[in-house]
C-alpha cells in the first residue's frame, strides 16, 4: 500500500464520531490554555494525560492510544492558535512561543486593528499547519525506512544528540539543564532492570519496583510547579482588553502578509525538526527575517501585519515538525513532544521508526485528525475569538484550586496510590525551586522518558562489541550524531565565552 | 539568580552522584551472557553528576553575587494551600474523594481570596460530584467514593 492509501484510512479512523468528539475537545481545550497565561502546552498536555486515559478506558488499546493521541497533539498544536490572542489583545503572551507576536500584534491592537491581527493569526497558523502536515506526510516513510537500518550504536548516538540539543538550549546555563538531563535519565534507572531483573536503588521499597512513573512527574513539576509560582508570586492583574472590531483582514492585508505565511511556515517547520529548537525560536526566526528582508524595516514594532503573519505561522508550523522526530525516529525534540512520548508508551505504543509498521492506525489517524484539527481551529478560531478572550477573566481563586485538584485527581486514577501523591506534591515544589532558579525542567521529562531506551542501546550496542566502548565511534553514523552532539554544546558555550548573546528556548 | 541556591543544589546533585555511583557498585556486574551488566549505565551517569556539579560549583564561585530585588513572596496563602493539599492527599482513601475535595476546594477558593463564599460553595460541590459521578458512574473507574467507615 502506499502513502496515499494509509492517509485514506488514517482519515478513516479520524472521521470515527468519537475521534472528531477527541480532536474537538482537544483543540478547544488547547486554545484555552494557550489563552491562559500560567498553563502552557506542557503543563497542559501532561494534565490531560489522567483525564484521557481514564476516558479512554473502555475502547480496546490501540483505539484508545489513537484517540488519546489525537486529543493531546490537539492540545499541543491548539495551544499554539491561542497564545496570539492573548498576545495581540493584553500584550502579555499566553506561552512562551508567542513573545514575538506581542511586538506588533499589540500595536495592531492599539491601533484598532486587533481584529485583522487576530485573524491573519489564525489563518497563517491554519496555512503553516497544512504545510507542515504535507511534508511530514512526505517525509514519515522515507525518515522511518533510514531510521530501521539503524543499530543499536546508532540509536544511542541518535538520542544522545537529541537530549544533548535539548539540554543545549534549553536554559541559561548549559550546566544546570545538563544536570537535570542527567537527573531524568538517573531517576529512569530506579526500579526492576528489564534486561537482568535486578532491582536497581528500591531500597526494597515495593513501590519503587515498577520505576517511577514519568507522568507523575510531569504533572508535578510543571502544573504544580507553575501553580504554587502563581500562589506565591501574585501580581495583581489589571487586564485590559483592547476591543475588536471588524475581524476580516483587507485584500490588501492579506496579500501583504502571503509571503510572511509562506516563509514562516517553511522555516518554522525546518526549526521544528531539529531537536531542542522549538516553536519559541522558529517564531523568533522568522520574525528576524521578515525584518530583514523587508523593504522598510523600520515599520515593524509599529504594528505591521507581517510581524503578526510570520512568527504566528512559524510556531505553528514548528509543532508540527516537531511531530517528525518523535514519530518517525521515537526521538522527541521538545519538552511537549517528550510528554507525548510519554503518553504514547503508557498506551504500550512505542514511537519510532516501526511506529507506522506496527501501529498504523495509529500514526495515520494521528496524521488525518490534525488536518481536521486545523480546521476546526481556524472555524473556531475566527468566530469565537471574543468568548476565548473572556477566558482570560477567569479568576485565579477558581482557577488555581481546581488545577491541583485535576492533577491529584488524575495521578490517583492512573496510579491508584497515595506514595504517587506525594510524589506530586513534592515535585511540585521541586518544580517551582528548580525553574525559579534557572534549572530547566523539559530535559529533566525527556531525560526520564528516554532513560530505558538511552540504556537498552547502549548496553546491546556493547553487549555485541564485547564491552568495547570504541564501537561508537567506528561506526560512522554514530560518530557523525556524537560529533554534533559535542558541537552543539560547544558552540552556544564558545558563542557565550565571545560575549554575544545566545538565544534560548523557553518552553512553558 | 540566587548563588546561595546553585551551591547548596551543586553540593547535593554531587551527594547523588556519588550516591549513585556506590549504588551502583553494588548490584551485580554483569547479567546472564553478557559483559555489560545493570551497573554500567547508573555509574557512568553518576560520574557525569559529579562532574557537572563540580563544574556547578566553580560556575558559583566565578559568578560575583549581584544581588538581585528581593520580591516579596505571599508565604501564607502558600502554606495553607500546601498543608490543605497534604491533608487532602492523606485523608483521600480513608474518608473518600467527595468530601475531601468539596473541603480542599472550598478551603483553597477563600485562601485566595476571601470574596464570594456562596460561589465557592456551589463550584466546589459541583467540581467534587461531577468528577465522582462521571469517573465512577459513567466510566466505572475506582476512586474511593465515600468515607471507608461509611
Amino acid at each position: 500500500m502506499d502513502t496515499l492509501d494509509y492517509l485514506f484510512q488514517g482519515f478513516g479512523t479520524a472521521l470515527i464520531w468519537y475521534n472528531i468528539a477527541f480532536a474537538f475537545v482537544g483543540v478547544l481545550i488547547g486554545t484555552a490554555v494557550g489563552v491562559l497565561p500560567g498553563i502552557g502546552p506542557m503543563s497542559g498536555v501532561a494534565l490531560l494525560i489522567p483525564v484521557t486515559a481514564s476516558i479512554t478506558s473502555g475502547l480496546p488499546p490501540e483505539q484508545a492510544a489513537t484517540s488519546a493521541i489525537i486529543l493531546l497533539a490537539g492540545v499541543y498544536y491548539g495551544a499554539m492558535y491561542g497564545g496570539s490572542t492573548t498576545s495581540i489583545l493584553l500584550n502579555t503572551p499566553g506561552e512562551s512561543s508567542s513573545v514575538v507576536t506581542t511586538l506588533d500584534g499589540y500595536q495592531m491592537a492599539k491601533k484598532g486593528r486587533a481584529g485583522s491581527a487576530l485573524s491573519i493569526a489564525a489563518i497563517g497558523s491554519f496555512v503553516a499547519g497544512i504545510v507542515t502536515l504535507v511534508a511530514l506526510i512526505a517525509l514519515a516513510k522515507p525518515l522511518s525506512a533510514v531510521a530501521l537500518k539503524f543499530g543499536p550504536a546508532e540509536y544511542f548516538s541518535l538520542m544522545l544528540l537529541g537530549l544533548g540539543a535539548v539540554s543545549g538550549l534549553a536554559g541559561k546555563s548549559v550546566t544546570k539543564a545538563l544536570i537535570m538531563t542527567i537527573c531524568g535519565l538517573l531517576l529512569g534507572t530506579i526500579g526492576i532492570d528489564s534486561v537482568s531483573g535486578i532491582a536497581r536503588f528500591t531500597f526494597d521499597v515495593p513501590w519503587l519496583y515498577q520505576g517511577i512513573e514519568f507522568l507523575t512527574i510531569a504533572v508535578g513539576l510543571f502544573a504544580l510547579g507553575e501553580v504554587f509560582k502563581t500562589i506565591l508570586e501574585k501580581e495583581d492583574d489589571d487586564v485590559h482588553i483592547a476591543k475588536i472590531n471588524n475581524l476580516l483582514p483587507s485584500k490588501n492585508e492579506l496579500k501583504e502578509s502571503a509571503g510572511p505565511i509562506a516563509r514562516g511556515s517553511v522555516l518554522g517547520f525546518f526549526v521544528g525538526i531539529l531537536p531542542g529548537a522549538g516553536a519559541t525560536l522558529a517564531s523568533f526566526f522568522s520574525y528576524i527575517l521578515e525584518k530583514k528582508i523587508s523593504k522598510n524595516p523600520s515599520k515593524f514594532g509599529t504594528g505591521s501585519i507581517a510581524g503578526v503573519a510570520a512568527p504566528e505561522s512559524a510556531n505553528n508550523a514548528a509543532s508540527g515538525g516537531a511531530m517528525i522526530p518523535l514519530l518517525t525516529l521515537g526521538i522527541p525534540g521538545s519538552g511537549t513532544t517528550a510528554i507525548l512520548m510519554g503518553a504514547l508508551m503508557m498506551y504500550n505504543v512505542q514511537p519510532g521508526p516501526l511506529l507506522f509498521e506496527d501501529h498504523p492506525q495509529v500514526a495515520w489517524g494521528l496524521i488525518a485528525s490534525m488536518f481536521i484539527g486545523n480546521l476546526m481551529l481556524l472555524i473556531l478560531n475566527l468566530p469565537l475569538v471574543k468568548v476565548f478572550a473572556k477566558i482570560i477573566q477567569t479568576p485565579k481563586q477558581f482557577l488555581i484550586p481546581i488545577i491541583i485538584a485535576i492533577s491529584i485527581f488524575g495521578v490517583y486514577a492512573v496510579q491508584v496510590s497515595t506514595y504517587d501523591l506525594l510524589l506530586l506534591l513534592g515535585c511540585g515544589i521541586f518544580g517551582y525551586f528548580l525553574s525559579k532558579n534557572d534549572y530547566p525542567i523539559a530535559p529533566l521529562v525527556l531525560g526520564l522518558v528516554l532513560g530505558p531506551m538511552v540504556e537498552n542501546n547502549l548496553r546491546r550496542a556493547l553487549t555485541i562489541s564485547n564491552g568495547d566502548f570504541s564501537v561508537f565511534l567506528t561506526r560512522p553514523i554514530s560518530l557523525a550524531f556524537l560529533l554534533i552532539t559535542l558541537l552543539w554544546l560547544l558552540i552556544p558555550f564558545l558563542l557565550k565565552r565571545r560575549g554575544k548573546e545566545v538565544i534560548i528556548n523557553v518552553e512553558g | 539568580m540566587d548563588i546561595k541556591f546553585d551551591r547548596i543544589a551543586s553540593v547535593l546533585f554531587l551527594a547523588i552522584g556519588v550516591l549513585f555511583i556506590i549504588g551502583s557498585r553494588n548490584l551485580a556486574s554483569s547479567s546472564y551472557g553478557s559483559s555489560v551488566g545493570p551497573d554500567i549505565f547508573p555509574f557512568i551517569l553518576g560520574a557525569l553528576l559529579v562532574l557537572l556539579s563540580i563544574r556547578l560549583f566553580y560556575e558559583t564561585v566565578m559568578t560575583r553575587n549581584h544581588q538581585g530585588e528581593k520580591e516579596k513572596l505571599q508565604y501564607k496563602p502558600f502554606l495553607i494551600i500546601f498543608v490543605a493539599t497534604l491533608i487532602y492527599i492523606l485523608t483521600l482513601e480513608t474518608v473518600g474523594y467527595v468530601i475531601t475535595t468539596f473541603i480542599f476546594l472550598l478551603v483553597c477558593f477563600q485562601t485566595m481570596e476571601r470574596t464570594k463564599w456562596v460561589k465557592s460553595i456551589i463550584i466546589s460541590a459541583c467540581f467534587s460530584g461531577l468528577v465522582y459521578f462521571l469517573y465512577v458512574q459513567v466510566l466505572k473507574g475506582t476512586l474511593p467514593g465515600w468515607p471507608i467507615w461509611f
